[in-house]
This record gives structure tokens, sequence and C-alpha cells, in this order.
């Protein structure tokens, strides 16, 4: 059985590395990387993939989806799912961010598991994602609430400990978190401060 | 009591950063969404397939839509098959056709009295056919769009074949105009506010607006999923009426929405200002950069005429333009496509107490020019 050839296109050259990599484990051919639309339909018709996995979010997916009707001798692709099995995937790939174009003649079984390791991946680099911006918004927290803190020590004549229960008091009675009371203090600090 | 029978109150509407997304924004902003007792979130989105795959897989609840993408879907043209429906129509035209200066120029050289008729342009196809010249590159938004159907219509009333004597790809709108300067392309058919953009740009002239070509023609709709509109009927009927609202506040108070227009569209490009959003809001239309406006109150209207009514005629000149083109299998039928999609019923359900029209088809409903003919079945 010769392996399907997947074309990626994706504008975030990590993601993509990330499924290439997965893809090529599973055994199949990756002919082609586009990190956007441009010349898209060339590659297509150079490569000759059987499957195109597109980022939904790219604002090519129209140029791509055109080749559905413009294009009449060049290879078709389509979303080319029907029963209701299918449209979990779908519903799934669309949750995970991913489209998937189908080459007219592709073996429809081989198309699941193809589906199954891009909204995986894709998943895993939302994830990846989230997970860093929480660490960043982690680090800017902590950066306000030791400063709010520093101003509190300052003007209060606290310590450390004292400034830090002070503030998480006024959090815990405006059930706000710590770096919100954080930045109301340094906010009024600097209206205060000619 | 307002939102006592809505069966979902919180729901997800997407729409594409265009000029014609104005009625969802406007029913955010002043409050007429929440007077029907809904809370909406507004979700923009990067393209007409996103907006279709996520209205049919339950991940919006409705959206702003091509007209023509309600009847195409649900036939399962290019992409998902999933029956939608509408039963809103968010306003009439707002589409324009801009070239290169490089084209305009060439144009200008063998007419210099207009070129609302494309002969000018199919006389230019011939000389370069002549001169075995590459053809022309004219980009359109999407397959299934009145942009599409509106400009092969004007190509094909002067004997020009889209499929054969032009090349014909689509781009999103926000692209257009780089690729315009580009010169990857020779002109565009886009609609608000990205020919103004080009114009005001200096890189490209109108050369003919939507109007000039079809006259009062359906646009953009507020779509759902079939299945959608029959579970939520009552919430459906709110939203029509926050939508109804929206844009008569519209028709009085446009140019008041222009901030909230560049609020939203400027989000998706850096390219958006309030200089570009104006011309078709206000309808006071640039043509080319630094001449005087051109008064075409029509070229974007919200609500007035009749506008937002789902007329079947609206559905059925599409499908006719659609069948035209070969795009209908023969064994669907179209008058039951039509009455599946466009739902004037629910429309005269939700805005029972304001002036109706007596039947859902109009005669005439959209105008073209005198010396347009229709060449039926191109192919």
């Amino acid at each position: 059985m010769t392996p399907a050839r997947v074309m990626l296109v994706d504008d975030t050259p990590t993601r993509s590395a990330i499924l290439e990599q997965a893809l090529l484990d599973q055994g199949l051919i990756v002919v082609c990387r586009l990190e956007s639309a441009q010349g898209l339909i060339k590659n297509v018709e150079i490569h000759q993939p059987d499957i195109i996995l597109m980022d939904l979010e790219s604002p090519d997916r129209d140029t791509l989806e055109s080749m559905t009707v413009l294009n009449e001798h060049n290879p078709k692709p389509v979303i080319m799912f029907s029963d209701e099995d299918d449209n979990q995937i779908i519903s799934k790939a669309v949750q995970a961010g991913v489209s998937a174009y189908i080459i007219d003649g592709l073996d429809p079984h081989k198309v699941k598991p193809i589906m199954d390791v891009a909204i995986a991946r894709f998943r895993e680099y939302q994830a990846l994602k989230k997970e860093l911006k929480q660490t960043r918004n982690q680090l800017a927290d902590r950066k306000v609430i030791d400063k709010a803190k520093g101003v509190l020590m300052k003007t209060k004549n606290l310590d450390e400990e004292e400034a830090y229960h002070a503030m998480r008091k006024m959090a815990m009675d405006q059930s706000k978190s710590i770096a919100e009371i954080s930045q109301n203090i340094l906010s009024v600090m600097e209206l205060l401060t000619p | 009591m307002i939102g006592a029978n809505i069966e979902k109150k919180a729901l997800k509407l997407g729409y594409m950063p265009l000029s014609d997304c104005l009625p969802l924004l406007v029913a955010q902003k002043q409050g007429f969404f929440a007077e029907q007792g809904l809370d909406i979130e507004l979700q923009q989105e990067v393209s007409w397939s996103n907006i279709r795959d996520k209205v049919i897989v339950g991940h919006l609840d409705g959206a702003h839509m091509l007209a023509p993408m309600v009847l195409a879907s649900t036939i399962g043209l290019g992409g998902l098959r999933k029956p939608l429906v509408t039963a809103f129509s968010l306003g009439l035209n707002g589409n324009a056709f801009t070239v290169s200066n490089s084209l305009h120029k060439q144009l200008r050289k063998l007419n210099t009295t207009g070129f609302k008729h494309a002969s000018t342009l199919k006389q230019l196809i011939e000389q370069r056919k002549a001169d075995n010249l590459t053809p022309f590159v004219f980009a359109t938004v999407y397959p299934y769009s009145c942009h599409n159907l509106q400009l092969r219509d004007w190509l094909a009333s002067a004997d020009i074949d889209p499929d054969k004597d032009i090349e014909l790809v689509i781009l999103p709108p926000s692209q257009m105009v780089d690729h315009l300067k580009l010169q990857n392309i020779d002109g565009f058919f886009a609609g608000a506010p990205w020919n103004s953009v080009a114009i005001l740009q200096g890189i490209g002239h109108c050369l003919v607006t939507g109007t000039d070509i079809w006259k009062n023609a359906p646009e953009k709709v507020f779509a759902v999923t079939q299945e959608w509109a029959e579970k939520n009927p009552n919430t459906h009927h709110a939203l029509i009426r926050a939508l109804h609202q929206a844009c008569q506040w519209l028709e009085e108070s446009s140019a008041d929405a222009i901030p909230l227009l560049e609020e939203h569209l400027s989000l998706s490009s850096p390219l958006i200002d309030q200089a570009c959003l104006t011309p078709a809001i206000t309808g006071e239309y640039i043509v080319v950069k630094n001449k005087e406006k051109v008064k075409a109150p029509g070229i974007l209207i919200f609500n007035r005429i009749m506008a937002n009514f789902p007329w079947l005629s609206h559905a059925q000149w599409i499908c006719s333009q659609m069948h035209r083109w070969g795009w209908i299998p023969e064994n669907i039928s179209q008058s039951d496509l039509i009455k599946q999609c466009y739902r004037p019923d629910i429309y005269r359900a939700a805005l029972s107490d304001i002036k109706l029209p007596d039947d859902d088809y109009q005669e005439n409903i959209i105008s073209i020019p005198p010396n347009h003919q229709f060449i039926a079945l191109y192919k």
C-alpha cells in the first residue's frame, strides 16, 4: 500500500514541524510544507498531494477552497465527509484549529488516521501555547506584586510579610486577585506622585 | 416578558471584517441584542470557509454570510454539506470592481467615455490574445459569492468567458490591495471597504460598482443551520428583531457607526482607517483618488426598500446565476432549494408588528442595465 502524500500549510513553523515529524513517524510522506498560500495552487499541481492539512485560522483557506470550483483539470481538494462519525471528526478538527482537504481518489480509510494525528498535534500545540501564556502571565503578575509590595513597604513603613498580608486581605475583602490589587495600588500611587 | 421564551440566551455569532457586518456590531453596541434578552459574543473570522464550517459544526450559532453560500452549503458544493437557512438579509449592494492603474490606462486609450459596459475590456482582451500576452488576472473573494456571480455576469454580458478569456482567482479581501500593488492581479471585485482602500492609496481605479451591474442585489445574510432554526425558533426571532433594529438605526445614522466599524476592522488589517470606511457608508463614493466624490446613495443599503426581507426572488436570482455556470447539479430542484434556504415565514413571524410585503416574491427585484444581455448557459 503506498503511503498517503500530505501537504501542510501553516504559518506557525513550530507547529507544522511537530506535525510533519508525527506524520513521518506514521510512515506517511510529507510532500511539502508551506507557510502561506503564496503559490498554493501551483504547489498542489507540482506535488500532487492526496491530502492537504491547513491551519483553520489561515485567511488563505478560501483560496484553497476555490480549487474545488475554479480548476477543472487540476486535482480537486474536497472536504469529503458524509456520515455521523465524520461529523465528529470535523467538529474535533475545527475545535483543534485544523482543516483538511482531500484530493479525490484517496482511500477514505486512510483519512481518519491522518486526521487523528493532525488533531492530536494541533491540540498539543494549543495546550503548549496556553501553558506558555500562563507562565508569562504569572511572571508578569509576580513583577507587579513585587513592585506594589515595595511601594507599600516604603509608604506605610511595613516589612515584607506585613505588606503582603495587607495586600492579601485587601484581595480577599474585594474578591479580587492579588495581582489586580497590586495593579490598583500602583495606579493610585501613580496618581498621587507628581 | 422579553426573553422569556428564548431557548438559548448565550450565543456566539461570527462575522467577517467588512463594512456590511455593521448590523451585528451595532446590535451589540447599541444594546439591541441585550434588549431582546440575548447575551451575544461576536467572533471575528478570517475566512468564509471558517464561517461556514463553524456554523455547521455548531461552534457558532449564526453568522454574517455570503447569500450564495447558504444555497451552496445546503447542497454540499465546495465543502461540508448541511442545510443552512436565512430569514434576514443584512443589506443590499456594497461591491465594486477596482482595476490597476496600468489596466485603467490601457482602457482609457480605447475609450474615454466610461466602462459601465465591459466591451472595452473585451476589446483589450482580444488585443492581448492577438499579441500572445498572458490573460488578465482578476480576483474575487469566494466562489459562491455574489461578487463572483456579478463579475462573471458583467464579463459575460460583453461576451468575455470568465473561465477562458481571463484568469479568475480567489483571495481574502484583506489581501486584495497588496496583490494589486504587487501586480499579481490586474483587478479585484470585492466589498467595502476594500475598493476604497485601493483607490485612496492611489493604486487602483474603480471601474464599475456592483450597483451598475445588479442594482439592489442581495449580498450578505444572517445564516444559521436549519437544525438550529428548528431548535431555537424564539431565539431566532429575537435575533432578527435585534438585527432589524440595528439596520433601522444604521439607515438613520450610518455615519455615526464609522468609529465602531474602524475599531473592529482595524484589528484585521493595518490599512483600515476612517477615510476608507466613509465612502460606502455615506454614499459619497470616490472612484479615483483626488477626484470629486460621486453621489452613490445606494452603494450600501442597510434597511430601506425592504432590504432586510429574505425575498425568494433573491434566492431565485442567485440560483439561476449558479445554474447558468453549471454549478447546480441537474438532480437538484431549484424551487425546493430556494424555499428550503430562504425563510420569509420566519422573518414575518419575528417582525409581525412592522409593515410587511404582501408577497414573498417581487418581480424585477434586481435591475440590470438596458444594454446588459443575459447570456444563458454560457458553458
